[in-house]
């Protein structure tokens, strides 16, 4: 017989275990929703059709323009690929007080493509909503005359901006990316139609959040375009329109809003992407042109906008916005192959990070501005050691804040825009923050396209309108 | 007769009564309701202001109510309708979409739906709201910064001493008069500028 102790122990233990059993399997609350993909309604993507677009279909001509200059700014980050102008007309230190000296101003469709200056003669990616065209117009540099335009139909819906690329000029050629990767290839005297690439048909590419980004690149007569879909990377002939070589995408890269930068390092010249799910350098020339030399998955970020920063001791130092932060990789040469290797990374308020423009290498120093998410030193003109992107030598300030927008050398001298229209001179110290002057040029919103100089003339954009400023020096 | 006279005598005296009562808490009615009124106008409430607020979370904690009367405010006229929301999305989400990993909100108080590629709409559920400012941070950080914070006059028991205005390291929480509650950005903005 078992005592009453005995019964009420069981009694217990019963109750537990039923206790434990409903709490295990009941549900907590009736009305718990699972967050899973789809619920916004967005459907399946897979089945979208690519608008055809005849590319380069119209011209129309102004006029014949006369004597030129003779200075250049070629394409996105200028000759060098370093946005730097080394040599030229010297260039201002102060402004005269009140006065920005604006050359010309001329109305834009809304977007953030900048300018390329070539012998007198300013190239820029527009949209007019209106004819729902995507164009590049050629307007001179000293007057703002628009002397052509050659465009092709395509419709654009308005995200945060249309246009957002630089064309690449050479002598013979002009090359081109419109919104939805669109290539063109144009004689650049005649403004001819050349030859066209439809990337988003043709590779199955998937276009970028608010439109392509990436500014094409014309290297030893060649195009080089970051397809991102069926082929990571491919080469065209200028001349001829014919491709030269494709790189296959086995890891399935996405074109990113960064450009290809051309590098020579290890005896090996290549040319080295910053991509939506790793960074990758292909060689660029020799028995094994358009094949890949090295590559990182460690850089995967959703959105990147700045392009590689190469420095000559073989150190990459990649960014990108919307939290990411930076990466730093070494690349090393050993018995002739090339290898890369991540070093570290950190977020925005632990060095120097970038949302949408490109820092600056010069002198031995790094120079950039802090995103809005960089903590203390947020929207601030910073220097770094690129010893250790994590070490600021000196920063602008709290009372020096800059926003997204433009920042480049010309006649050692940093000119940087804020997105407010805000222009300032810098002296690229390397121990401190030196503001030689400042000046609002116009009140912008969004002024986040890359500045170009050429022959004195400064131009800069916002969202709606493009400025030129006379920069020169009096004699 | 007599009695009749007696009675009519009774009522003309309970009606001058009866009038004189009614008239009196009319009178005192009245006079209650315009005191109110008149207190109620000179009132204040405590409200953010979205422009010194610093998304430091501390609205979601310190409030005296649980979740917080403090909730995140939508102005549709400032935002972008992004795919890719600093507000909605964790930093490096790679995938745009509602599943549970990519969201920033702790208790999926935002809403995501499709309006026509590339947009979406983003709204908020209040009741699961609960003040923490994570979608106010990532909206300011890389957005328009439409999404911001605001104390629900509907459920703030304006205290004396309001908890969160004492904690605020920005001095974001003021009181704002009992007419003019909220300090909405949009229409607020254009005041601003």
């Amino acid at each position: 017989m078992r005592s009453p102790n005995h019964i009420a122990l069981i009694a217990v233990g019963t109750l537990f275990l039923i206790a434990l059993a409903w709490w295990t399997f009941s549900k907590p609350k009736v009305d718990v929703v699972m967050s899973v993909p789809g619920m916004d309604n967005r459907g399946d993507r897979a089945g979208e059709s690519v608008e055809n677009v005849t590319i380069g279909e119209f011209f129309e001509s102004f006029f014949s323009p006369g004597a030129s200059l003779s200075e250049i700014w070629p394409r996105f980050r200028g000759g060098d690929y370093d946005n730097i102008k080394k040599t030229g007309i010297p260039l201002i230190d102060k402004f005269e007080p009140d006065n920005p000296k604006i050359q010309w101003s001329v109305e834009l469709g809304e977007g953030h493509a900048g300018p390329s200056v070539y012998k007198g003669l300013v190239y820029v990616m527009d949209y007019d909503e209106k004819q729902k065209a995507d164009m590049l117009r050629c307007f001179t540099l000293k007057d703002g005359k628009e002397v052509w335009r050659r465009w092709y139909n395509v419709n654009i819906k308005r995200n945060h901006g249309m246009s957002r690329t630089i064309p690449a000029v050479t002598e013979k050629y002009i090359l081109t990316i419109g919104p939805r990767s669109h290539v063109m290839c144009l004689d650049r005297e005649t403004g001819d139609y050349l030859w066209g690439i439809d990337v988003e048909k043709e590779y199955e590419s998937q276009i970028p959040f608010w439109y392509t980004g990436q500014c094409p690149l014309i290297d030893d007569g060649k195009a080089i375009v970051a397809t991102g879909g069926n082929a990571l990377m491919i080469a065209v002939d200028c001349a001829t329109g014919e491709k030269v070589w494709e790189t296959p995408n086995d890891h399935g890269l996405k074109m990113s809003h960064a450009s290809v930068m051309p590098w020579e390092f290890g005896g090996r010249k290549m040319y080295v992407y910053s991509a939506v799910g790793g960074v990758v350098a292909i060689a660029a020339d020799g028995k094994d042109a358009g094949e890949i030399l090295w590559q990182s998955l460690k850089w995967g970020c959703s959105v990147v906008a700045p392009s590689p920063v190469c420095l000559p001791d073989g150190k990459i130092f990649l960014t990108a916005g919307y939290g990411a932060g930076s990466m730093v990789f070494q690349v090393r040469e050993k018995n002739g192959s090339l290898s890369i290797e991540k070093l570290y990374e950190y977020k925005p308020k632990d060095g120097l990070a970038s949302e949408q423009q490109t820092p600056v290498f010069y002198n031995g120093l790094v120079y950039g501005i802090i995103p809005k998410d960089g903590g203390a030193l947020r929207n601030q003109f910073v220097c770094v050691d690129p010893g250790d992107f994590r070490k600021v030598i000196w920063s602008s300030g709290k009372t020096n804040r800059f926003g997204l927008g433009p920042y480049m050398i010309a006649d050692g001298k940093f000119w940087i825009l804020n997105d407010d229209g805000m222009l300032s001179i810098v002296r690229p110290s390397k121990t401190k923050f030196v503001l030689l002057d400042q000046i609002r040029v116009f009140d912008a919103r969004d002024a986040w396209a890359p500045l170009a100089v050429a022959d004195g003339y400064l131009i800069l954009r916002d969202d709606h309108r493009m400025i030129c400023m006379d920069i020169q020096r009096p004699s | 007769m007599t009695d009749n006279s007696e009675n009519n005598a009774q009522n003309r005296r309970e009606f001058i009564r009866s009038s004189s009562r009614f008239a009196l808490a009319l009178g005192i009615g009245g006079l209650g309701g315009l005191v109110l009124n008149k207190a109620k106008a000179g009132e204040y409430v405590w409200q953010i202001d979205p422009f010194e607020c610093t998304q430091c979370g501390r609205c979601a904690d310190e409030c005296v109510l649980t979740p917080s009367a403090v909730k995140c405010f939508h102005a549709f006229d400032l935002c972008g309708y992004c795919d890719l929301c600093g507000g909605y999305l964790k930093p490096g989400a790679i995938e745009m979409n509602t599943a549970a990993e990519n969201q920033l909100c702790p208790t999926a108080a935002i809403k995501r739906n499709f309006v026509e590629e590339p947009f979406f709409e983003y709204t908020i559920d209040e009741d699961l709201c609960i003040g923490c400012a994570k979608c106010v941070e990532g909206c300011s950080s890389f957005g328009n910064g439409s999404l911001h914070l605001q104390i629900n006059q509907d459920l703030c028991v304006n205290c004396n001493q309001c908890a969160i205005a004492r904690m605020c390291p920005s001095d974001a929480i003021s009181r704002v008069p009992y007419d003019d509650p909220y300090k909405v950005k949009g229409d607020f903005t254009k005041s601003k500028s």
